[in-house]
């Protein structure tokens, strides 16, 4: 079975030895805008680190919209 | 610092007016109406990005954060966990860490779980943040809330975006009624005189929206709301009059010009 993660709620193939970081470039993403988080932890888009990613990791990269 | 300013999360505003950026038809609008409202806190959500269409929405540069207080939300949070998820991210995210706090697991009516929000608000002042709960007006919640080391306690007027003004002040009293912190009605307002009157009851400040937002002007609307804002507050500094059950002429009741009472007739 391929390994997944699961990326603002959908999955999507893990390529191994991915990184975060490789990750937002992928999907490009605008780093400074962004928050992520990998399972319980959260980084700045601007530092997400080379973490490597791991089959069942789940993945949110949020942003601010307008709200109240 | 501004004679009667108000101070929250230990930094003093000038304005007792908070704001909300959502349902603004477009950013030039926001950005008059919010200076219209002399709002210096200003809060925004916090969403996935849509990666099919990468790229952020640019509230983050369509306004001038360094005035503004910035106050991400937990909007669209079901449970606590959720918020706390949301919390943390919005923290790095902004480099924040005020947060308002909302638990809704109610889609009809949007209101708040108050247990979840509890045990939200602990975890989240343990971690560090600035809380500012949305809750019921209920005075025991606000008190364990206080307890918990929350830096404000806000509660609802009525429903978020109905728009039907202050429907429980006898509850808004009780939650005021020895607060600690300051108290800031959110969600329900819809005109000035709303704001008023829980400026008038001795609310510390509250939070506007979508009667902003959605009003024919949102700037005109925007500067009416920090009038309403400031009439009610200077109204509660200058304390009200007693309520009586019966007239009480205004007039000297001496000296009043009298006709001979009516004969009364055979």
């Amino acid at each position: 079975m391929t390994p997944t993660l699961t990326v603002n709620g959908e999955a999507r193939p893990l390529t191994p030895g991915l990184t975060l970081h490789a990750l937002l470039r992928d999907l490009n993403v605008n780093p400074s805008r962004v928050a992520v988080g990998v399972n319980d932890d959260v980084y700045p888009g601007a530092r997400a680190p080379h973490r490597t990613l791991e089959a069942g990791d789940v993945i949110e990269i949020v942003r601010i919209i307008g709200g109240g | 610092m501004a004679p009667d300013a108000f101070t929250l999360g230990g930094k003093a505003f000038a304005s007792r007016l908070m704001t909300g950026t959502g349902k603004f038809t477009d950013f030039g609008v926001m950005r008059e109406a919010l200076a219209a409202s002399g709002s210096q806190i200003v809060t925004v959500a916090i969403r996935r990005v849509e990666l099919r269409a990468p790229g952020h929405d640019g509230l983050l540069d369509a306004l001038d954060w360094d005035a503004l207080q910035l106050l991400p939300n937990t909007a669209g949070c079901r449970t606590a966990d959720e918020a706390l998820r949301v919390a943390r991210l919005a923290r790095v995210a902004t480099g924040v860490n005020w947060i308002k706090l909302e638990v809704i697991p109610d889609a009809r009516y949007l209101l708040p779980d108050p247990v979840g929000t509890l045990r939200a608000a602990e975890a989240l002042a343990a971690d560090g943040f600035t809380v500012l709960p949305y809750v019921q007006a209920d005075a025991v919640l606000a008190r364990a809330l206080e307890e918990a080391g929350c830096a404000a306690v806000m509660p609802l007027a009525s429903p978020i975006g109905s728009g039907r003004g202050l429907r429980n002040p006898e509850l808004l009293r009780t939650v005021l009624d020895g607060a600690r912190v300051p108290i800031v009605v959110d969600a329900g307002l819809g005109v000035p005189s709303d704001a008023a009157q829980a400026l008038e009851l001795g609310a510390d400040a509250v939070l506007v929206n979508t009667a902003i937002a959605e009003a024919c002007d949102p700037v005109g609307m925007a500067h009416a709301f920090a009038l309403g804002v400031q009439a009610g507050r200077a109204a509660f500094l200058a304390g009200r009059m007693p309520e009586r059950a019966h007239a009480s002429p205004s007039s000297p009741t001496s000296g009043v010009v009298r006709l001979p009472d009516p004969e009364v007739p055979l």
